[in-house]
């Protein structure tokens, strides 16, 4: 299978320090891909460099060979990488539809077809139109990660990355959210998740990244990941798995 | 009676410029201390088109407002551009700066004389026992219509969502392919002719002089802060606010201290509601 994404030896970070000290990883089509490692490990300084929000210090960056490095978070969105960030990820003061219409409007230009949503997206959250008119900072938690994973799916993305999907969301919602990742990973999708709920998201992931100090220190398929007793100790610090 | 429709036609005048100080605060963070001036610059711009040239008042304010539109993009690639990543202080100063030398301008091409536009005289006339003239009445008509044509902009329109969204959260609208350095340059076009027809009320309301626009400056800024900086709907309703207070204060004090309404309001909303009426409290992202 190819690689839809190249990361070789990149280097990012903030003020004068490497966070990321030269991570090589190769996300194939299709695939679920988890990241996971300990709290400063630099998993999601990794996403926002790949979203063009942290400049790469060192190091390359192709999606389907088309070299990213030099591209603006913007462009980067329109050759196909979406991002989901943690924490402020919806338009708060927009409504749920601004917010749909909006992640759409801005890749007419090269992606989508320039409609606001399509009968798929609607499909995949039958629960959004309810909350049309409200404003997106009104919605509860769960709606609001829905809501962001619409929009981020809105622009047809080829790679979809998600920072902690399930951060302060409730187990039942959280299986939702995983859910939700399925199904978008069904439709195409290939997906790259930070994550520190790791068993449930290595639940359907295909392949984990162990990350620990800003270097990749394993890549495995996921099942085997989940097998493995001393992970915890290894490389999480924590009682995660 | 009176005085409450003065208080209003006072607040209608500065609608235009607090939406202009709202819009760019809620794109830039920053407040741009050179509205004043900038408002100064187009109503002179009007007055060389009408009193100079003979153009109808329409047809020079409107040129007026766009090259004031156009010229606000160009004094940001001059001067708020280089300074972007220096923060909000340093722009602020550099606003203060550019409103020095904008109105200088206006002050060595025209003197210190105060001038009006070339409009026929109209006797004042009375509606519901309110005392009114033609210019009040254009300047109701014209700021209503701008404001509703801001309120289609800014939710019927993507350049309008987006500019919203910009200043909802700036790193979110960039993932989300938003080209912020285009909703900078709409919203400082905007910016421009809002300022630009405000400073032709404001010279209809008053004269033309150098220190028109910077007369309104504390006004507009106390509209601005009580209705929420950032918010549209809040600027409308804090200016309406301000003016009315302004005019009404003259009833039980000196004309020449109700400058100190706004800076009343601008003191009470920062200690007790701090985001003003309709804004949004503030998130550090």
């Amino acid at each position: 299978m190819s690689a839809v994404l190249e990361v070789a030896g990149l280097h990012a970070g903030y003020g004068a320090g490497d966070i990321l000290k030269g991570i090589d990883v190769a996300l194939e089509k299709g695939r679920i891909v988890t990241m996971i490692g300990p709290n400063g490990s630099g998993k999601s300084t990794f996403i926002k460099t790949l979203a063009g929000l942290l400049p790469a210090r060192q190091g390359t960056m192709k999606l389907d060979g088309e070299r990213l490095n030099d591209l603006s978070p913007p462009k980067r969105v329109r050759a196909g990488v979406s991002y989901v960030p943690q924490e402020y990820n919806v338009f708060r003061n927009l409504t749920v539809l601004e917010n749909l219409k909006i992640a759409r409007e801005f890749m007419a230009e090269k992606r989508g077809n320039g409609s606001a949503i399509d009968a798929e997206l609607i499909e995949l959250f039958p629960e959004l139109p309810a909350h049309f008119g409200k404003k997106a900072g009104n919605l509860s938690g769960g709606q609001r990660q829905m809501l962001a994973f619409a929009c981020a799916l809105a622009v047809r993305p080829k790679v979809l990355m998600l920072d902690e999907p399930s951060a302060g969301l409730s187990p039942l919602l959280m299986v939702a959210v995983f859910d939700k990742v399925k199904k978008v990973n069904a439709m195409g999708v290939s997906i790259l998740m930070v994550e520190q709920n790791a068993r449930e998201a290595l639940r359907i992931s295909d392949t984990c990244i162990v990350l620990a100090g800003g270097r990749v220190r394993s890549c495995a398929p996921a099942d085997a990941v989940l097998g493995m007793k001393d992970l915890n100790r290894l490389y999480l610090g924590a009682d995660v798995l | 009676m009176q005085t409450f429709f003065n208080g209003i036609i006072t607040g209608v005048i500065m609608t235009l410029p607090a939406l202009a100080v709202t819009l760019l605060f809620g794109v830039l963070k920053f407040p741009n201390f050179a509205v004043g001036a900038m408002m100064t610059v187009a109503a002179y711009l009007a007055f060389a088109l009408n009193a100079q040239l003979g153009w109808p008042l329409l047809v020079a304010s409107g040129v007026a407002a766009l090259a004031m539109g156009c010229a606000c993009i160009g004094i940001d690639q001059l001067t708020f551009k280089p300074l972007r990543e220096r923060g909000a202080i340093t722009l602020m100063v550099a606003s203060l700066g550019l409103g020095f030398i904008l109105e200088n301008i206006a002050r060595f091409a025209y003197g210190n004389t105060a001038r009006s536009f070339a409009l026929e005289l109209a006797r004042p006339f009375r509606f519901l026992d309110l005392r009114m003239n033609r210019e009040q009445i254009i300047t109701i008509v014209v700021a209503t219509a701008a404001m509703l044509l801001m309120w289609l902009l800014l939710t019927r329109l993507p350049i309008g969502r987006a500019m919203r969204a910009v200043a909802d959260n700036p790193a979110l609208a960039l993932v989300r392919g938003i080209e912020s350095p285009r909703v900078i340059r709409w919203t400082w076009f905007i910016t421009g002719i809002l300022l630009g027809v405000g400073g032709v009320l404001i010279g209809m309301d008053r004269a033309l002089e150098p220190p028109m626009g910077s007369n309104y400056v504390i006004s507009v800024f106390g509209a601005a802060i009580l209705g929420g900086l950032g918010s549209p709907l809040g600027a409308f309703a804090g200016a309406l606010i301000i003016g009315v207070v302004s005019e009404l204060s003259t009833l039980v004090i000196a004309p020449n201290y109700r400058i100190g309404v706004p800076l009343v309001a601008i003191a009470i909303v920062l200690i007790f509601r701090p985001q003003g009426l309709f804004g949004q409290p503030y998130i550090r992202k």
